[in-house]
């Protein structure tokens, strides 16, 4: 690495260009935010007020969007007559039980395969990986039958096995290649002093910890924010939050003010965990290929 | 093989601790310390092969019973008419109807074009972000702030996005009907726009993806090569695809990769935005998969085309893991 900058002359075509994106910038963050901050503000909204827009080509009729006054009543209707209180809790404990599951036996696997070499290994990680690829409706149709007939359908249970199908193999994946990175050598360190293999792994567990933590969140994450599974392995006793808000979508009625303040208590949670654990984001969502 | 040839002839009792010690400490002073593992199945005497054997085994039982057994459990689905309570073998009739049912080969044509549109729109769009994002001010909080669209459910970024396109009511489509690019019918409504209704949602959702990975590719982006190239008098036009770009490469090849199958993955937000309609012009093959399963129930229909769905994914995944494995030793 060079440790200069490099020494850059203004032309009127770099200036032009630099104006350009910068240009570029504002409008993408303005896309990229606005269908949230539509969200967050019709959820406070009447739905007469929500429904307000300008006359086509009023560019002035902009201001429309802020004219309103807050209520919270889609709050109200979703924990007081919709029972999303309950939702809530089915999503948590889905997405928790399948994340620490996972994680747990996925760290212990990831763990071995790491310090160890055997023949088939390369075979065994591609079958775990691909898995982790398949597409979600086709892993379904056979898992519905299978669950169906072990009555794990609409059960917690059985959506948090589902959810494991993607879960377990991402977390030995994502795993391996963090401890692939702590050198053996400590391990070998504690050995020679004494420790047996268990306590050996105890003394590099906090070095990967931080790391273990993030996944489980990631897994959490992944879980949370799943509607195939959950509409139709979770469906009728495990509804869970996503699938509750689809629901609030009828042939004749879509009740938008529900269904906006229904999709506020689904991303915002998650978006502070995504902050919480920036660090490890790009490279749990690259399966560990790109990292920062 | 000595070290298990040392721990046989000491057997218990008489100071095993004390031999234990000396065998890896004799190992460890003949290698070289290594700064990431590969080795060590010399290191590795029975004893601890077993230890590691227990170790992985829960987790690849588990696995192997939730992804392996209704692996084959779908082959044998897809073989057979499979109703509520009865399954009869029907002579690979399901693959054979595939080749005439001209709904499942306009999923994979759809499928194809949504994922093509997708990518190209995502590619451009996200590198040409991250290089204006690069080194810019403000860059950590502006690529934070990006985040956001992708820890949204894509349900409920559907559900939004379909407030949004609302013909009488959204603000999306008031803005293009206020352009000038639509007319009064909404742009999920009218089979010739659907696709690329849909199509904007993945982009929207999924474009900071690849430019964070872009941004991550672009830091490691030699600054030497760049000067050299600038000392020899080239532009920074020329610098960005003489030495950037094919510096990126590997890189976005992963995102491509990554993007593309996940458009195979995930139909959340398609079933909220149109759920394939109108007609079909947005059944992609994930979409029509999810019909003909859980709507009809034919579900050995639906294994036989889940098979085929899974072994292009499979074989995509075969292609991925191959450009994983040639990146390992550029990583290290």
């Amino acid at each position: 690495m060079a440790s200069r900058e490099v020494v850059q002359y203004e032309t009127p075509l770099t200036r032009a260009f630099r104006w350009f994106s910068v240009a570029f910038i504002i409008v993408y963050l303005m896309w990229t935010l606005l269908p949230i901050l539509v969200m967050f503000v019709s959820s406070f909204k009447d739905l007469l007020e929500a429904f307000k827009i300008p006359a086509v080509g009023d560019w002035a009729g902009i201001g429309v969007f802020f004219e309103f006054t807050p209520t919270l009543k889609h709050y109200q209707d979703l924990f007081l007559n919709l029972n999303f209180s309950s939702y809530i809790l089915n999503s948590l404990v889905a997405a928790g039980g399948s994340a620490v599951i996972s994680v747990v036996l996925g760290s212990m696997a990831a763990y071995s395969l790491s310090r160890i070499n055997f023949k088939g290994k390369n075979d065994l990680f591609f079958w775990i990986i691909s898995t982790r690829m398949a597409p979600v409706v086709a892993v379904m149709v056979p898992l519905y039958s299978i669950f169906r007939s072990l009555e794990l359908v609409g059960t917690l249970p059985g959506l948090i096995l589902a959810y494991t199908t993607f879960n377990l193999p991402f977390a030995i994946w994502i795993l391996k290649g963090f401890f692939d990175n702590v050198p053996y050598a400590i391990e070998e360190a504690q050995m020679v002093d004494g420790a047996t293999r268990p306590q050996a792994l105890l003394a590099i567990l906090p070095l990967v910890a931080p790391g273990i933590g993030a996944f489980i969140v990631l897994c959490i994450l992944f879980a949370w924010n799943d509607f195939l599974f959950a509409a139709i392995i979770g469906s009728g006793g495990a509804k869970t939050l996503p699938v509750a808000t689809r629901e609030l979508v009828q042939p004749q009625n879509i009740q938008w003010g529900s269904i906006m303040a229904a999709g506020v208590v689904t991303t915002v949670p998650m978006m502070l965990l995504g902050l919480v654990i920036r660090r490890y984001l790009v490279t749990g969502l690259t399966m560990g290929a790109v990292k920062e | 093989m000595t070290d298990t040839a040392l721990s046989d002839q000491y057997v218990p009792g008489q100071s095993q601790g004390l031999f234990r010690v000396r065998e890896i400490a004799d190992n460890v002073e003949a290698r070289p310390v290594p700064s990431t593992v590969t080795m060590p199945a010399k290191l590795n005497p029975a004893a601890s092969r077993a230890y590691f054997f227990w170790l992985m085994v829960p987790a690849i039982v588990l696995l192997a019973c939730i992804s392996l057994y209704p692996f084959f459990w779908m082959i044998y689905m897809s073989l057979h008419d499979v109703e509520i309570g009865s399954t009869v073998w029907n002579n690979f009739e399901n693959f054979t109807k595939l080749a005439t049912d001209s709904r499942y080969l306009k999923g994979w044509w759809l499928l194809i074009q949504y994922s093509v549109m997708c990518l190209v729109l995502q590619i451009g769009i996200g590198v040409f972000l991250a290089v204006a994002l690069n080194g810019a001010r403000f860059e950590k909080i502006l690529v934070t702030t990006l985040l956001m669209p992708m820890m949204m459910a894509p349900i409920v970024a559907g559900l939004v996005w379909h407030f949004l396109y609302n013909g009488t009511f959204g603000w999306y489509h008031w803005l293009l009907q206020s352009v000038g690019i639509l007319g009064p019918k909404s742009i999920l409504a009218s089979t010739s726009t659907a696709l690329i209704g849909i199509v904007i949602v993945d982009v929207w959702q999924w474009t900071p993806l690849i430019t964070l990975i872009t941004l991550a590719g672009l830091k490691r982006v030699p600054q030497d090569q760049l000067e050299a190239n600038m000392v020899d008098g080239a532009s920074q036009l020329r610098n960005f695809f003489a030495i950037t770009l094919p510096n990126l490469y590997p890189v976005l090849l992963i995102a491509v990769m990554l993007r593309f199958m996940d458009n195979f993955r995930f139909i959340d937000s398609v079933l909220a935005l149109t759920g394939g309609g109108p007609g079909n012009a947005t059944k992609i093959l994930p979409v029509y998969l999810f019909e003909v399963s859980f709507k009809f129930f034919k579900l050995g229909r639906g294994a036989a085309i889940a098979l085929t769905l899974l072994i292009v994914t499979i074989v995509l995944g075969m292609i991925l893991v191959r450009i994983f494995d040639r990146q390992q030793p550029r990583k290290a």
